[in-house]
């Protein structure tokens, strides 16, 4: 499975989905990032919803980065955000930046709040 | 949303060369078929999972006899009168939308011979990959002298719906000066702070309604609970002189319940004209697992920490509060985790699909007093054969009513999320 993984990843790398999002220095690993976001929509709801905890659908990249950088550095406070930011990689943080931002783009916009 | 198939699409064969080397597992005709049995946090996140990202490559199944689902979690903010019973309802029409099958049957038993799911009319579902997220069935013979046949006159309310809905009206009916008696469970248990957490939630009905002579007793065979510094902490700051918990040190044990009279005998003391008796038994994994076998000694079902795998079936996963997942507490966030790893597994089995390794997570919030909320969470990885934590975290007493807030605030925004997450 491995080996499968590490040539899924090549073929990734040069799809035209990278082109479809903003063009970016180096093409993030968009699926990676899905994956991981599996751990954060349980909270920042892919809706866009938001009720106590922030929306992130949309944020632009390099936002992104910086922000969750500052919960991994424990420069910005809470402890749920340090503890997830802590596990994080650079390549996970960049693949998870490059996912919400391509969310942003093609999901439609936020449903107005209240029970979704 | 771009899927998989789109992507091996567009690159043309080099994604489906690359995997050709794997042998194809032998399928039924057709689209491969993935039944789950279950519709609570476990079941309906890996049915909506599946159904989502595989975008229609696999036949989705999902059983579960309710037609609606009322969360267990947040069950004690309804108690505790800050949700409605509507809040804590989820219907499955959204999973439904979504490509999701869902058939309102119960289901009575697992051929894992032929790969097949009977239903109680008769019914029966083929499946390639089975989950089994069925939660927890009580031992109701694990407190003496209450059983089954009590649990409407002292209710356990460890399973939510009606119950949660009886014992609601019973703490209602309770006299200022009334004793409430719970008897908490002993360890492995669904939800570790839930009974603390309905403890100050009763606490606080109580109080609300100027009801403060009124005492509630623990009666734990623990000698120690999730987050005990902190209930302790707030019980006393908000609830003085309305909660007992005892240590089985204490109470040396609850000897006999006997439900008519109302009366509670533990080894140090008899309670009697109990007003309220919340009976929490130990708990096992639901009937529809152990009966297919995939339980062990413990009750609850072994899997694999890498995927959620059963180690008893290789085409059976079991996620959520009845299986045994190391480290991570039963829980529905855990439960949620978890069945999206079981769903990308399974979707790397049948479909080729990329998979990651597996990582697990899991934040529990409890509601302590308005505006009064701690938590305890962590990040979890298989860990030489076990689900380990690799870092945790709890909130500390004597944090400021502002970071309390705070953590209520995300409470609430974790509970619209993780239905929406859930149900879709």
């Amino acid at each position: 499975m491995r080996l499968s993984w590490y040539a899924w990843r090549l073929s990734v790398a040069t799809l035209a989905l990278s082109a479809a999002l903003a063009p970016s220095a180096h093409a993030a690993d968009v699926a990676l990032g899905e994956y991981l976001a599996g751990e954060c929509v349980t909270c920042h709801q892919r809706s866009g919803n938001s009720n106590g905890i922030p929306s992130i659908i949309g944020w632009p990249a390099d936002q992104f980065e910086v922000v969750i950088n500052a919960y991994r550095w424990k420069e910005r406070d809470n402890v749920v955000m340090q503890t997830i930011a802590a596990r994080l990689t650079d390549e996970d943080i960049q693949a998870l930046a490059a996912y919400f931002e391509a969310l942003g783009k093609l999901t439609h916009p936020p449903t107005p709040a209240g029970k979704s | 949303m771009i899927s998989r198939r789109q992507f091996a699409k567009m690159a043309g064969g080099t994604v489906l060369a690359a995997s050709g080397a794997l042998a194809l597992p032998a399928l039924a005709q057709g689209k491969p078929k993935v039944v789950v049995l279950g519709g609570g946090p476990a079941g309906a996140t890996a049915a909506r999972y599946l159904a989502k990202d595989a975008a229609g490559a696999i036949e989705v199944t999902l059983v579960e006899p309710a037609k609606q689902f009322i969360t267990c979690f947040h069950s004690n903010l309804y108690l505790g009168g800050f949700k409605s019973f509507e809040q804590i309802t989820h219907t499955y029409d959204k999973l439904s939308a979504q490509g999701v099958k869902v058939v309102h049957q119960a289901a009575t038993a697992i051929d894992r011979e032929k790969k097949q799911v009977r239903l109680a009319d008769g019914a029966v579902l083929a499946y390639d990959r089975l989950v089994v997220g069925p939660g927890i069935d009580l031992k109701y013979d694990s407190v003496p002298g209450w059983g089954q046949e009590h649990e409407e006159v002292m209710p356990h309310a460890w399973k939510a719906g009606p119950q949660t809905k009886l014992l609601r009206a019973k703490l209602d009916a309770v006299a200022d000066g009334g004793l409430i008696v719970m008897v908490a469970p002993p360890n492995p248990y669904r939800c570790p702070p839930g009974p603390y957490e309905r403890v100050s939630m009763m606490a606080h009905a109580l109080k609300k309604a100027g009801k403060t002579k009124s005492k509630i007793i623990v009666l734990d065979p623990k000698a120690t609970f999730s987050k005990q510094g902190l209930f302790q902490e707030g019980w006393e700051k908000h609830y003085p002189g309305m909660v007992e918990w005892l240590a089985p040190t204490v109470h040396d044990g609850v000897k006999s319940v006997d439900p008519k009279a109302g009366t509670i005998v533990t080894g140090f003391e008899t309670y009697k004209n109990v007003a309220l008796a919340n009976i929490i038994p130990a708990q096992m994994a639901g009937k529809i697992a152990r009966d297919a076998g995939l339980a062990d000694g413990s009750g609850y079902c072994p899997i694999d920490a890498a995927s959620m795998k059963s180690k008893m079936d290789p085409n059976i996963y079991v996620i959520g509060d009845a299986s045994i997942a190391g480290d991570m507490p039963k829980s529905a966030f855990a439960a949620n985790s978890q069945a999206k790893v079981a769903a990308m597994m399974i979707r790397g089995e049948l479909v080729q699909a990329r998979t990651f390794p597996a990582r697990y997570a899991n934040t529990c919030w409890s509601l302590i007093a308005p505006d009064d909320t701690v938590k305890v969470g962590g990040r979890y990885e298989d860990k030489d054969g076990k689900i380990g934590t690799i870092e945790g975290f709890v909130s500390k007493t004597g944090e400021t009513a502002a970071l309390r807030k705070q953590t209520q605030e995300e409470n609430m925004g974790w509970y619209d999320g993780i239905v929406a997450d859930i149900f879709g």
